[in-house]
């Protein structure tokens, strides 16, 4: 599990993250929701060393990654799976795998690509098409597929339902909940997309201005009216 | 006849060191963004450095090989000591950087190793051969050249295609953060990244220099040649260099041996300016907008 204590990081004097903490649960599926600029973006950039907090920490079995630089995160077993997907559009499926692969904890056994093919079988047909051919659906199961490939404990994922048709964004959903159920990864999932997050997600974080606002599982936030109407948009 | 095939062995044997430095400024142009000023005094430098041993009385190859290694080390030293300050930064801060480069490594060969016009010497004759009756201008150390080049160019290919830091190097020149974020330590391939260009950089400077003078300045005029040379192909594609490095030396081989050798560098200029007038991405670029 994933636990987030106190997390603030600043731009100059704009506080983008106030405090923040929360707990996300082996298995599970934390969904990270709020307005633009609520700091969701921001939160995993900082969880994945991209970004350096003022203060707080980040556990993950133990250890405080909240420091450490962002090439160290797939060997300790994070995976960012960033906004705007981050497909290599110059290399091709093969390949943006393979160097997914090569972040992995455990390099005494080979790499899994038969794994990560039989889950996204569409990736399989494609594995020698250059990236930049792929729909935005397909790379999005590319790089969610290429985050896989470094055996995470956590996946971070940050809005991948943009730009896609709402059918592929309900299947996207439905493989990664499987995994987190198949595999005990814990997901953190950051969505403008609130009602198709919420649904299926176990629990809820909501964040306004870099605050954490609410923090419940997933059925009673969508319940919740007034902090719908108030946050998410519905 | 005989001219004909004169004239093109000799632009085949320099458009091949052409290429080796276009390839040099396109492997860097390629990884950091940064066109490399500094590219021809690097190669002179360690032309000298094989100067050095082979006057101290080890072989050539000794040489040869020490120009190499110190082609490496300073590819290195130069992009970890001097190049991380300013890569990401605006790119005239580079410009200055490399150019400002160019004058000290200047500085510091003829500090160190004098200005006086040196001789260089060039393994495998540079005679050429005879079959049947007629003399065949390829010297045994154009073929030297031709292959040596080859050969470095199929162990890039092989590097860049077929292996894991190859499949690295070429993910942090495409998208920096994402590389990050996959576990490769950027910063490290930009490192390699100098390092191999040096080395290909210091295998044009020998070639240069084989059967011929070696003074601080004598890489310079290479320079425009291997720019124009890369900016046709398209700064972008290291085929591309290849490729521009032929054409512009058979092109210059045959301005040199049917028009007059004064009127070979105007010809490298005009070329330039039609590329860059006609197609100024290169013949062999990718001018399309990335999306992710």
């Amino acid at each position: 599990m994933l636990d987030i204590r106190d997390l603030t990081t600043s731009f100059g004097p704009v506080k983008a993250l106030d405090g923040v903490t929360f707990t996300a649960p082996k298995g599970k599926i934390t969904a990270v929701l709020g307005a633009n600029g609520a700091g969701k973006t921001t939160l995993l950039r900082t969880v994945s060393g991209l970004i350096r907090p003022d203060r707080g920490s980040v556990h993950l079995d133990g250890q405080d990654l909240a420091r450490m630089p962002a090439e160290r995160m797939p060997g300790l077993g994070l995976a960012h799976v960033p906004e705007g997907r981050g497909v290599i559009t110059e290399l091709t499926v093969q390949e943006n795998l393979r160097l997914g692969g090569l972040g992995r904890a455990d390099r005494s056994r080979p790499a899994d690509f038969e794994r990560v093919y039989s889950i996204f079988p569409v990736l399989a047909d494609r594995r020698n098409a250059i990236a930049d051919v792929l729909s935005g659906g397909e790379r999005q199961i590319l790089v969610i597929g290429r985050a896989l490939m470094a055996e995470p404990k956590v996946l971070l994922l940050d809005e991948p339902s943009l730009g896609l048709a709402p059918r592929t964004v309900a299947q996207i959903f439905e493989l990664v909940r499987g995994l987190a159920e198949s595999d005990g990864l814990t997901v953190v999932l950051v969505e403008q997309n609130a009602r198709s997050a919420l649904s299926i997600a176990d629990i809820g974080v909501v964040l306004n201005l870099g605050r954490l606002v609410a923090h419940d599982e997933a059925t009673a936030l969508a319940a919740d009216e007034k902090l719908r109407h108030a946050y998410l948009g519905f | 006849m005989q001219q004909l095939l004169t004239t093109s062995l000799t632009g085949l044997t320099l458009g091949m060191v052409y290429a080796a430095f276009a390839l040099a400024l396109v492997l860097i142009w390629r990884s950091t963004r940064i066109v490399n000023f500094a590219q021809a005094p690097m190669a002179m430098i360690t032309t000298y450095v094989a100067l050095v041993v082979v006057n101290a009385g080890m072989s050539y190859w000794i040489g040869f090989a020490a120009a190499l290694v110190s082609g490496l080390v300073l590819g290195a030293v130069i992009e970890r000591v001097v190049i991380r300050q300013v890569e990401g930064k605006p790119e005239i801060n580079a410009i200055i950087l490399t150019l400002g480069l160019f004058v000290v490594i200047h500085a510091v060969a003829a500090i160190i190793f004098g200005s006086s016009f040196r001789s260089f010497p060039a393994p495998f004759g540079l005679r050429g051969f005879e079959a049947g009756g007629v003399t065949i201008a390829l010297t045994g150390f154009a073929v030297f050249s031709i292959c040596s080049v080859a050969v470095v160019m199929l162990l890039l290919v092989a590097l860049f295609q077929h292996t894991d830091i190859g499949l690295k190097m070429r993910a942090s020149a495409f998208n920096q953060e994402v590389s990050r974020m996959l576990g490769v330590r950027v910063t490290r391939m930009l490192t390699l990244g100098w390092a191999l260009a040096a080395v290909v950089g210091s295998l044009s400077g020998l070639l240069i220099a084989g059967g011929s003078l070696v003074y601080p300045s004598y890489m310079d005029s290479v320079v425009v040649y291997g720019f124009v040379a890369a900016v046709l192909g398209g700064l972008d594609s290291p085929g591309g260099a290849v490729v521009g490095g032929l054409l512009l030396g058979v092109s210059l081989s045959f301005v040199s041996g049917y028009v007059g050798s004064e009127l070979v560098a105007v010809a490298a200029l005009a070329i330039l300016i039609v590329v860059l007038l006609v197609r100024p991405a290169g013949l062999f670029s990718h001018a399309t907008a990335r999306r992710v």
